[in-house]
């Protein structure tokens, strides 16, 4: 998961005022695997691509140290995860070969890749993955990601030098698919022991590059391994990778960082806005890579907890009030696709039910006045013994995008319409988290990124009420239902496939069925770059870019 | 941060009869002032930043909305002192300003003294050369519309009050559509070399120059229009003589005491800058750490800028009275 994802956005003009005159080009859609650039010619090893990131400057480069998207990003070019998983949702080796579990569930053997290093020369062996695991469980690492995945593991034995078992409490569905995140990724053992500010600073993995120097505010320095062996099993090359050097860029300004890209001042952007894809598209020089992200998709949660959303009838009426195909369709320029589910559609167990989610006033209006909203204030606002049905919605500025601001104000518009009084509040980070943690709140957008429908067991279980310590608490529909947690919790330890999928299902058509939530579209996550850097794709598991198969046509 | 001005303008216009012990009361009051302001701001700032919602220990853990573990959050606590009372928290940090400690950064693990020491140069490079760039284009501004007449001035006064009217952040997106996007003369974001501050520096100076400018252009029209400028002229000055050896340094002495003020308002315009421009500096710094509830770091940066401040009032005073002999007459 990620629990912050700014995308600092400061509202203003877009760029695409600017008269773009170049010859319009259609771009092949990418099914399945994402991918862009994808010729057959020779890859030229050698050159420096320069990489901007819209997304915050991490605070510290290893991934287990809190854990966030723009540690994953980075992250994904110079440490390497257990296990991967490939274009199908199948989980493939990477630093592990091969995996066996016992009957019970409780206990997974992986074996190791041989002959593997990290950078600094330390062997990638069984004791380095027992060291990980022990940083990452250790309250002085800070980890937060990365201990929620392993909140099942109890210990890890080595079993011979490239043999190791993990011992878990109870049996975790979702162990493979945590693995292959880049906040659980391998590091050096030797560096871990360094103190935290300096491994922070240069992290030492066992990936295609390392980093060799962190200007902050500004770039870092990626430089590649000489001596890497350990690509996941569906990359398209083996030994080294091909570029000598990435030099990754931070331009928090989306149309600053589309103007580098046109300028060439820059290779590859991410978090590319609608207008700028919409721009990209239409000339020669540049591609789009388009990767949403895993977990769940974007969606407003309806605050099922107290009035007014404890009653299912108003939770309908409000998803019927809603109309957002035509805001998504204004606002989005065809960018983004409509969501009918809880989860992001890259989730092979993702269930949709379109039906439930179509714009109907007519009906809302029923459905509202059954519920007993039946007055109207001189505002045209329903009231229910003297008080307005409002919701009040906080807006996290860092996390939605403006296209997404605007498109909660067209939702709040047609939702005046049948009589909601809808209060958006945009707030930072901080702030916004604060109202959800003192329960401030009606409806909210909060995105949720994590490998495996295991996501809905954080999301909806009702134990995810409760606020952790730091008043963090996922489940912002507030659904309560043991039904509900019972289907969830079985689906995390089965370890039947079948049944694991029907499990899911069930659960989601409770999720979608009681009108808890109002799915919008996946997670957006959009890449240009310009057509002299080919192989570029996204891995599949977390959706971050990975240079290895990447070179610059000449 | 304004008050400091005014109390250090008081400061000046004692004047005893000893000058030695003038001297000395004057460096007092001085000092006192200056450590007035500094205090304030750690103060104001450290309130602040824990009054509004959000939780340090966060920043700790990566950053807010972290899904943080009890333990994880009471070794944060613990080690950077938040699980004591506010007050001794604050009190603790005064102390630790005192001894010349900056303290920790919670979100970069790092001393705050280094993060600062590596990005303050970045800005003050920025904030000087816009400075300076304010004070070209108002000059020439104002000596150009003086001595255009009525319309000359009229046109000055329309473009300074459109100058000083526009945002930073809608001059830098127009001035990267048109010098980087359209003519391609000019990179959109940082790079390496004088080239890359062109459009940061153009941006920060437009808006300040419209500032100096209008008081520029006022104090340059009273000195011509004054006898002593008739005077200078009967003798037989060129006109170019009477600008620079006389008029000019009428128009320059308020411009001098504004651009203390500028300093300050040319580092707070860097928040802006350096973000669309994606610049290393403080003022990125700075954003990054109040989104981060970073205490220790917010606090560090702004006393570090109000220091700055202070000195550069400090200097703007000595250069007054270099540019303005009356004011060593009066006082010698």
């Amino acid at each position: 998961m990620s629990f912050s994802l700014p995308r600092r956005s400061i509202t203003r003009f877009s760029l695409s005022m600017v008269a773009l005159s170049l010859t319009a080009i259609v771009l092949a859609g990418c099914a399945g695997e994402p991918s862009a650039g994808g010729d057959s010619a020779t890859p030229v090893a050698g050159g420096t691509l320069t990489y901007a990131s819209g997304d915050a400057e991490p605070t510290c480069l290893d991934p287990h140290v809190g854990g966030n998207y723009p540690q994953a990003l980075v992250g994904t070019q110079f440490v390497e995860s257990l296990v991967s998983e490939n274009a199908k949702g199948q989980i493939i080796p990477w630093l592990a070969t091969k995996w066996t579990h016992g009957s019970d569930g409780l206990s997974w053997t992986f074996s190791l890749k041989p002959n593997v290093k990290f950078t600094d020369g330390t062997p990638f062996d069984a004791a380095a993955v027992k060291a990980n695991v022990e940083h990452i469980q250790d309250p002085a690492t800070g980890s937060s990601t990365g201990y929620l995945a392993l909140a099942k593991v109890k210990s890890v034995t080595v079993e011979d030098p490239h043999t190791v078992t993990f011992q878990l409490s109870s049996p975790d569905s979702a162990l493979l698919e945590s693995l292959t995140q880049p906040w659980l990724a391998m590091e050096s053992p030797t560096a871990l022991k360094r103190a935290q500010a300096v491994n922070c600073q240069t992290p030492v993995g066992t990936g295609p590059f390392m980093v060799k120097d962190w200007k902050k505010q500004d770039s870092i320095t990626l430089v590649r391994n000489p001596h890497y062996t350990s690509p996941p099993a569906d990359a398209k090359h083996s030994g080294k990778a091909y570029l000598n050097e990435i030099v990754w860029r931070f331009i928090p300004d989306s149309a600053s960082r589309y103007a580098a890209l046109q300028a060439g001042e820059v290779d590859v952007i991410d978090n590319a806005q609608p207008d700028t894809i919409v721009a990209a598209k239409k000339t020669k020089a540049l591609t789009e890579l388009n990767a949403p992200r895993p977990g769940a998709s974007n969606r407003i949660e309806l605050n099922s907890g107290k009035a007014p959303f404890n009653d299912e009838k108003v939770r309908e009426a409000f998803v019927k009030s809603a109309d957002v195909n035509a805001g998504i369709k204004s606002l989005f320029f065809g960018t983004a696709k409509r969501s009918y589910s809880a989860l992001s559609s890259v989730e092979k167990l993702g269930y949709s039910q379109p039906s439930l989610f179509s714009y109907d006033p007519t009906a809302a209006n029923t459905l509202l006045d059954q519920a007993g909203w039946t007055q109207r204030d001189s505002s045209g606002y329903r009231v229910k013994d003297g008080v307005r049905l409002s919701v009040v919605f906080p807006v996290s500025t860092n996390q939605s995008i403006p296209a997404e601001q605007s498109l909660f104000q067209q939702i709040q518009a047609t939702a005046k319409k049948t009589g909601f009084d809808v209060q958006l509040e945009p707030m930072d980070l901080s702030s916004w988290y604060t109202a959800l943690a003192k329960d401030q709140y009606n409806a909210v957008s909060a995105p949720y990124t994590k490998v495996g429908p295991d996501v809905l067991r954080i999301l909806y279980d009702s134990a995810g009420i409760t606020p952790a310590p730091s008043g963090y608490f996922a489940n912002l529909s507030q659904l309560n239902d043991p039904q509900l947690d019972t289907l969830l919790t079985q689906a995390s330890a089965t370890t039947d496939a079948t049944t694991r999928a029907d499990l899911y299902t069930k659960a989601q058509k409770i999720i979608l069925g009681g009108y808890y939530i109002l799915p919008l579209y996946d997670q957006q996550n959009h890449y240009l770059l310009r057509t002299n850097v080919v192989g570029l794709r996204a891995l599949p598991s977390v959706s971050t870019p990975t240079f290895y198969d990447a070179w610059l046509r000449r | 941060m304004t008050f400091a001005a005014v109390h250090t303008a008081g400061a000046d216009l004692d004047s005893a009869s000893r000058p030695g012990g003038r001297a000395l009361r004057w460096l007092i009051t001085r000092l006192a002032g200056c450590l007035f302001v500094l205090v304030a701001a750690a103060t104001i700032t450290f309130f602040a930043l824990r009054l509004i919602p959000g939780d340090p220990a966060q920043a700790v853990l990566g950053g807010p909305g972290s899904q943080a573990s009890e333990a994880a959050l009471n070794h944060a606590r613990e080690e950077y002192g938040l699980n004591q009372p506010l007050i001794v928290q604050y009190l603790l940090q005064l102390g630790r300003y005192a001894t010349g400690d900056l303290g920790t950064s919670y979100s970069l693990h790092e001393p705050v003294a280094t993060v600062i020491g590596q990005q303050l140069g970045n800005t003050l490079i920025l904030a000087i050369t816009s400075l300076a760039a304010a004070w070209l284009f108002a000059l020439l501004l104002a000596m150009w519309s003086a001595r255009g007449g009525r319309i000359g001035t009229a046109i000055g006064s329309g473009l300074e009050i459109v100058a000083a009217a526009v945002p930073h952040f809608w001059l830098a997106t127009v001035l990267i559509l048109l010098f980087s996007s359209t003519l391609g003369w000019l990179p959109a974001v940082n790079v390496p070399g004088p080239i890359g501050l062109v459009l940061p520096t153009i941006t920060l100076a437009v808006p300040l120059a419209g500032f100096l400018g209008q008081v520029m252009r006022e104090s340059l029209l009273d000195a011509t229009a004054s006898p002593f400028v008739q005077s200078v002229r009967a003798r037989g000055e060129s006109e170019l003589g009477v600008l620079w050896r006389h008029t000019l340094r009428h128009a320059a002495l308020p411009a001098i005491s504004l651009s203390a003020w500028a300093l300050g308002s040319l580092i707070s315009g860097a928040v802006v800058v350096e973000t669309i421009f994606a610049r290393p500096g403080i003022g990125r710094t700075l954003l990054a750490a109040v989104s981060d509830r970073d205490v220790p770091l917010v606090s560090g940066i702004v006393l570090v800028v109000a220091l700055v401040y202070v000195l550069m009032t400090v200097l703007a005073d000595v250069m007054d009275r270099l540019a303005d002999p009356r004011l060593r007459v009066t006082r010698r």
